[in-house]
């Protein structure tokens, strides 16, 4: 690399806070030719943004570079006064942010904010900015581009969101696109079409990128070179082939056997002990030391310098690539992970815990004197979230539901908690009809049905003490005395593998992961048959999810616990799942066991489904026929089979009569496909 | 927005509609009919049931207040015992007055407190934020009778800059063609909303601040100035107009003290003599006025939301 575009030389950053200062970045070096791409990886606060943040220096208030250079173009951007950076920023170097639904200005239309950039740095006039805003609004696939113009962004999907602000990133065809994950906050099906999008933009433009994620699925197909991130630090820097077949530092290899997808039956995703430095303090030694099972006192004293060419990495005892080659999982932080015998079975019967029948939910549009009705066809102003849905969970089974947002997952996991009840259709838990309860029976029933949500913090009353809110399900059950209940808590805590001592502290004292923790733990207090668990790993980095996961099987196996598992990430589903359920607007398009759905998917949704995911390995296979488009609304279904507008096989049929549920080839693994 | 408006417009006339029926209700309310309260305790029950009938007082309540509506219509209020004058030409020479007061005090506070609080939001946590925090603070927490009296001894009695009666024409114009006898009214008035609004938009700027919209707009390589024009500016307006309308009827009442304390003879001073003099259809004539004032004020604000924030114009 003769004559890079970017070249960052130790960088340090820090930010100062009310009474102490993190070293967010503490000697990053980075370069990257023109045209070329990287991705940044690594779990939440190694500082994979404030790297892409200190290019641009915007950084968040507080926060400084304390020492070294970044040099784009041949500019010190680390040291060049605000004018300078203002005509780089959106200019020569884009960026587009994490969330599509906040980082657009509610006031402007869409077509103000894709332009102003050009009138910030060109020297066109107001009209001509428009008209190339409108056409860069139809490069990056926003459908009737000049409507557009005048909307403004709450009138958009989130996809199509992020879309604008793709626009708005390119619209001076900038040399550097920086991407932070641009695609966490989206669905499968959306987050593969906006990465084609970036993939073909760049190739377009001739751009460099670097695409900052903590997905290694993200990265694996679309960069070529990876950098991960580890305490503020590079840990390894690899052409990206080389470093998922290949990695030589401990943490990344860690990173890769947490993936769902590596994992087999034999051998569980493997979690990382642990948490990443807090970094208020500029720790001795390696930094990865203390979750390291290699570690040895070298590494606690000497901090490794990140050595090597292309392929580099900061690690005193790397793996040996001959081992790695074969199976690059294979020796991970726990070396027994690889030897422990496969897991038994849960124990399972086939007494039907919970069986949904023609379970339906609609919500009126709007309500209130001055309501107007929409007129549509059939029943007008009304939400159908869910529509008519039939399952059946055994005991000390693990259902999982896939699908998209808004897909009526979230709607169904609250019907079968009895938070809400169905317009239509009966749901049976444990041979009674749960709207047939009375109210003390209703209390009773809560008992065997627990909900676990995808934010356990936002769910907990952030003033209570861990031991009230352990406690709460308790004392409204009336079970036990207070000892007793002190007993459980301590029970429940050593379940799930947090310290007794958490009962005196408060719900943001602890981490994402010890926080599902808790979920689970408050959950798992009134020892239920089943526990709901709505997107439980969603917000968790994938060494944390691993252990979650883990979790989550082993109680099942002690306890017999039946899950209902909603989730829009098939690999996890896949790894967890014994009967997996797939929506599509408010319907279960298919059904089945876990392995025949997943490999051997029947309905056109599933598979347009399973081929938006973006496996963690550079060579697999291109995917098949991906989704495009976006789910319609579920205030006006389509008619007939609801997926015909998104379905590349669509015929007259589709639209004209709902299709009935089939079950062709394997026992138990029904469709609902005119078409099969 | 139309049928937006329209939507709003019909509900306003609903409150209105109710507003008449409180104030009707409390005319009937006065202890021992208003009957009593005109003629006084030395009355004999003939002259009372003498004036029942006369005013139609004795028919039943329903009745009345079609009647009462009906008049409110047609543009009558009753006429003033005390001034001899129609509560109709009494209001439409003093509401133009109040209002005067009231909106210039409004468009001062309004013209003064969003730079203060923009200011106040840049430099936060700086010396200029936590002076005007103090003074603000001061300023809210003083009474508006005790203001008026400062201010007058200051710059009417020592520095003889300002005169501390109102201007006492009967027309707008003429009002406002003695300015400076209008400074005082105005700025005692406007500094308590000044201390209220500053406040309210120091703390929306930050909030804005801190969106992301803004750090995209920063990576697009806008300045702050322009940052705060173009981007901030409109949405941190949102909550202020929220403010705005419900300090309308506020401002009829802040203006009730002020009037008298100057002598500037508008609504509230009329309001300050009838109730004196227990004149109850001006009363209830300036009631009715602030009532609908209140109804307007909530107008005005989502007429204001819907104008600032697209996403309020595009739910019907």
């Amino acid at each position: 690399m003769t004559h890079p575009l970017l070249r960052i030389e130790d960088l340090r950053v820090e930010i100062a806070g009310r009474d102490r200062t993190v070293h967010a970045l503490d000697g990053v070096s980075l370069d990257l030719a023109p045209g070329d791409s990287l991705g940044i990886v690594g779990e939440s606060g190694c500082g994979k943004t404030m790297t892409a943040l200190s290019v641009l220096r915007l950084l968040p208030p507080g926060g400084r570079i304390t020492g070294g250079r970044i040099l784009f173009d041949g500019t010190d951007l680390a040291a060049a006064p605000e004018p300078v950076l203002r005509g780089i920023r959106g200019n020569t170097l884009g960026m587009v942010f994490q969330d599509p639904l906040t980082c657009l200005n509610p006031t402007l239309t869409i077509g103000a904010q894709v332009a102003e950039p050009l009138l910030l740095h060109g020297s066109l006039s107001k009209a001509e900015a428009r008209s190339r805003a409108e056409e860069m609004l139809r490069l990056v696939g926003l459908p009737r581009p000049a409507e557009r113009m005048a909307h403004y962004p709450h009138q958009l999907s989130g996809g199509m969101r992020q879309r604008v602000a793709i626009a708005m990133a390119l619209i001076c065809e900038p040399r550097l696109l920086i991407a932070d994950e641009p695609t966490t906050a989206l669905d499968a099906s959306t987050r593969h079409q906006i990465l084609e999008l970036i993939d073909d933009l760049r190739e377009r433009l001739g751009m460099a990128l670097i695409l900052v994620t903590h997905d290694l699925g993200v990265i694996a197909r679309r960069v070529d070179r990876v950098a991960v991130m580890y305490g503020g630090r590079i840990a390894e820097r690899a052409p990206v082939r080389r470093l998922f077949t290949t990695p030589r530092h401990r943490y990344t290899q860690a990173l890769l056997a947490a993936l769902p997808e590596r994992a087999t039956a034999g051998r569980p995703p493997a979690g990382i002990p642990g948490l990443p430095p807090s970094l208020l303090t500029r720790p001795t030694g390696c930094r990865f030391a203390p979750r390291c099972g290699f570690a040895g006192d070298r590494c606690r004293t000497t901090e490794p310098d990140l050595a090597g060419g292309e392929h580099s990495f900061a690690c005193f005892h790397p793996v040996d690539p001959a081992v790695t080659r074969t199976d690059p999982a294979a020796a991970a932080t726990d070396p027994a992970a690889g030897l422990r015998a496969p897991a038994a079975p849960p124990e399972r019967s086939d007494e039907p815990l919970l069986r949904l029948s023609g379970v339906a939910k609609t919500y009126p549009l709007r309500a209130g004197p001055f309501a107007r009705r929409r007129s549509g066809e059939g029943r007008a102003g009304e939400i159908s979230a869910v529509a008519g849905i039939s399952l059946t969970v055994r005991r000390g089974e693990t259902f999982g539901i896939v699908g998209e947002s808004g897909s009526g997952k979230s709607t169904l996991g609250r019907l079968i908690v009895g938070l809400e009840a169905p317009t239509e259709g009966t749901i049976r838990f444990a041979g009674r009809d749960i709207s047939t309860l009375t109210r003390r029976e209703l209390r009773a029933h809560r008992r065997n049905v627990q909900l676990m949500f995808q934010d356990s913090y936002a769910a907990m009353d952030p003033r209570m003490r861990v031991g009230a809110v352990l406690r709460e399900p308790l004392v409204i059950q009336g079970i036990g005395n207070k000892a007793e209940q002190r007993r459980r808590i301590a029970e429940l805590l050593d379940d799930v593998g947090l310290p007794r001592g958490a009962v005196d502290r408060y719900p943001h004292e602890f981490s994402g992961g010890q926080r599902q923790r808790l979920g689970l733990a408050r959950a798992l207090a009134l020892a239920p048959a089943l526990v709901v668990a709505d997107e439980p790993l969603s917000a968790l980095d994938v060494s944390v999810q691993a252990q979650i996961l883990r979790l989550m099987r082993e109680l099942q196996r002690e306890k017999g616990i039946g899950y209902l598992f909603i989730s829009h990430d098939l690999a996890v589903v896949r790894h967890l799942a014994d009967t997996v359920g797939v929506m599509y607007l408010g319907k279960l398009v298919e059904t089945g066991p876990a392995r025949s759905v997943l490999t051997r998917p029947l309905h056109p949704y599933t598979q347009g489904l399973l081929a938006t995911v973006s496996p963690p390995d550079p060579d697999a296979a291109a995917p098949g026929t991906p989704l495009s488009g976006e789910a319609p609304s579920a205030a006006a279904p389509p008619s007939g089979c609801r997926f015909r507008t998104r379905c590349p096989h669509a015929v007259a049929l589709c639209a004209d009569s709902e299709p009935p549920v089939a079950e062709p080839f394997v026992a138990g693994h029904r469709v609902a496909c005119h078409l099969v | 927005m139309i049928p937006f408006l329209v939507k709003r417009l019909a509900q306003a006339a609903v409150v209105l509609l109710l507003v008449s029926v409180i104030v009707f209700a409390l005319l009937h309310l006065l202890p021992g009919g208003p009957a009593r309260a005109i003629l006084g305790v030395q009355a004999t029950p003939e002259a009372l049931a003498h004036f029942n009938h006369q005013q139609g007082y004795d028919r039943s309540l329903p009745e009345q207040y079609v009647g009462y509506l009906g008049r409110l219509f047609t543009g009558d209020l009753g006429e003033s015992y005390k001034l001899n004058q129609s509560v109709l030409s009494l209001l439409g020479e003093r509401l133009p007055r109040t209002a005067l007061l009231a909106g210039l005090s409004l468009a001062l506070a309004a013209a003064l407190a969003v730079p203060l609080g923009i200011l106040q939001a840049v430099r936060r946590g700086r010396a200029a934020d936590h002076v005007l925090t103090g003074v603000a603070f001061l300023a809210y927490a003083t009474p508006v009778f005790f203001l008026g009296l400062v201010l007058i001894l200051v710059f009417s009695q020592e520095l003889r800059l300002l005169p501390a009666e109102a201007p006492q024409a009967d027309s707008v114009g003429g009002i406002l063609a003695d300015a400076p006898a209008l400074v005082l009214p105005v700025v005692t008035t406007a500094l308590g909303i000044i201390a209220a609004f500053s406040r309210y938009m120091r703390s929306a700027v930050l909030d804005n601040l801190g969106e992301e919209y803004v750090r995209t707009a920063r990576a697009k390589g806008q300045s702050g100035a322009r940052i705060m024009a173009r981007h901030v500016l409109r949405n941190a307006l949102i909550p202020l107009a929220t403010l705005l309308g419900l300090y309308l009827p506020t401002l009829f009442s802040g203006t009730l003290v002020v009037e008298s304390m100057f002598n500037y003879p508008g609504m509230g001073l009329l309001f300050w003599n009838a109730a004196q003099a227990s004149d109850f259809p001006v009363l209830l004539g300036v009631t009715l006025v602030v009532g609908v004032a209140t109804v307007l004020g909530s107008l005005i604000t989502d007429i204001a939301y819907a104008v600032l924030d697209p996403r309020i114009r595009s739910v019907p």
